[in-house]
């Protein structure tokens, strides 16, 4: 068995792939895994596909990663045992591992091991919805930063709104409100709403968090007219519709209120042989776990709106590096992370003694799938 | 039924005949959770702390 390298990672962090433009980077990987043993294609998304096992294999383990990146350039360079570079942390540096893992490890009895490298989930997340569609696999890890002694064992929802208001102009001398007043008493009245629907609720995770994107106004001189943007990060308990059905009624009257996109948020359980194994994994390098909640959203919103199986998210790179100048992952957790998750595979249970995802608080048609 | 000592506050946890490695137990006394990271001698661990972060 080879000894990890980063080759790999160094040569996808260099082929630039922001959301939309990564066909080089998916056609480098696809070239790399079948030069490593598995079964690679593009499919009709434009994601890169590895599988490696019997194709008729009772079980399948999704490694799901994702291969865009927001844009902006990093100057790919290795300094200090670093690799500098957009993508390094979110999420190429999962992608590599997960890539290295299933190429080098002995696969048990009964299970092929898919790699997916999806396209656009810095954006609308086609590639996730195109793989969620084509696969159902038996249990996945999505492929995303949570640190190399860390499982991820859920993601928040997001929902974008736009609220527009038109109106007559008046003269400003006249007492009426204008749109923009309107528009902040909204906003005002969307935070007051949070508030309340936050209290007892002390964990982040657990609270529901607008925010204002942007507020603009114009006039042709006859109309004025606000629009803003505004969105949610969402506790378990609230899918998208949830909120709309409670901001809507503080709308001012006339005013349109329209939900762009949502999904809901995903919460796994910590006690299945998912998760029991990938912990084990981390022991067995010798590393303390721990389990963590994630503030964001992931591909893991996307795929658990049909996927029934256990789901986490494990990667190498510190996620507060994500979408930042300063992005850079250090090359041991990468190399940690690939012994790590090649333990994983190498120990992987019978998929009958994975229990089915537990925890996941709203039923799939609730959890949004716009 | 195994029993284990809770390494939080030293109350006997009662264990399931068929416990796996991994599974996470509860101190019925002091509430920590437990992780059970050997079967043979059965041995329990801190359970893996939950944390909260930002970002993806």
């Amino acid at each position: 068995m080879s000894e990890p390298n980063a080759d790999l990672l160094i040569e996808l962090v260099r082929r630039a792939s922001p959301s939309g433009h990564e066909a080089a980077a998916v056609a480098f990987l696809v070239d790399w895994m079948r030069a490593h043993g598995l079964v690679a294609y593009v499919d009709s998304a434009g994601n890169a596909i590895g599988i490696r096992g019997p194709e008729r294999a009772r079980f399948t383990l999704m490694l799901l990663g994702h291969i865009d990146t927001v844009p902006g350039q990093v100057p790919v360079a290795v300094r200090d045992g670093a690799l500098y570079g957009r993508g390094s942390v979110d999420a190429k540096g999962s992608l590599a591992a997960f890539a290295e893992a299933a190429a080098q490890a002995a696969l048990p009895d009964g299970w092929r091991v898919v790699v997916a490298g999806a396209v656009c989930e810095e954006t609308d997340s086609r590639g996730a919805y195109h793989i969620r569609d084509s696969f159902e696999p038996d249990a996945c890890i999505v492929g995303e930063p949570s640190g190399v002694d860390r499982v991820a064992l859920g993601y928040k929802g997001h929902v974008w709104f736009r609220y527009t208001l038109a109106q007559a102009e008046t003269h400003s001398s006249r007492p009426e409100p204008s749109v923009g007043a309107l528009g902040a008493a909204f906003w005002h009245a969307v935070l007051s709403w949070s508030e309340n629907a936050n209290q007892g609720y002390e964990r982040h995770f657990d609270q529901v968090v607008p925010h204002l994107n942007a507020i603009n106004t114009r006039s042709d001189g006859l109309e004025a007219v606000v629009v803003m943007s505004i969105s949610f990060r969402l506790p378990p308990r609230l899918a998208p519709d949830d909120v709309r059905a409670a901001i809507a009624p503080l709308a001012a009257p006339g005013a349109r209120l329209e939900m762009d996109r949502g999904v809901g948020a995903y919460l796994g359980a910590k006690d299945n042989a998912l998760v029991r194994g990938m912990v084990g994994a981390i022991r067995a390098q010798g590393r303390r776990p721990a389990f963590v909640l994630k503030s964001g959203t992931s591909d893991m919103n996307v795929v658990c709106t049909r996927w029934l199986c256990p789901l986490i998210a494990y990667g190498p790179g510190d996620s507060h590096l994500d979408h930042t100048p300063d992005e850079h992952l250090p090359l041991d957790d990468y190399a940690a992370a690939i012994v790590t998750l090649r333990h994983f595979i190498e120990h992987l249970e019978p998929a009958a003694e994975l229990a089915p995802a537990q925890g996941t608080t709203l039923p799939a048609e609730q959890r949004g799938d716009l | 039924m195994n029993q284990v000592e809770c390494v939080e506050c030293g109350t006997t946890v009662s264990v399931p005949d068929n416990v796996m490695r991994g599974e996470i137990l509860v101190c019925q006394d002091c509430g920590t959770e437990l992780e059970v990271i050997e079967l043979d001698p059965l041995t329990v661990d801190l359970a893996p702390l939950e944390m909260e972060d930002w970002g993806e």
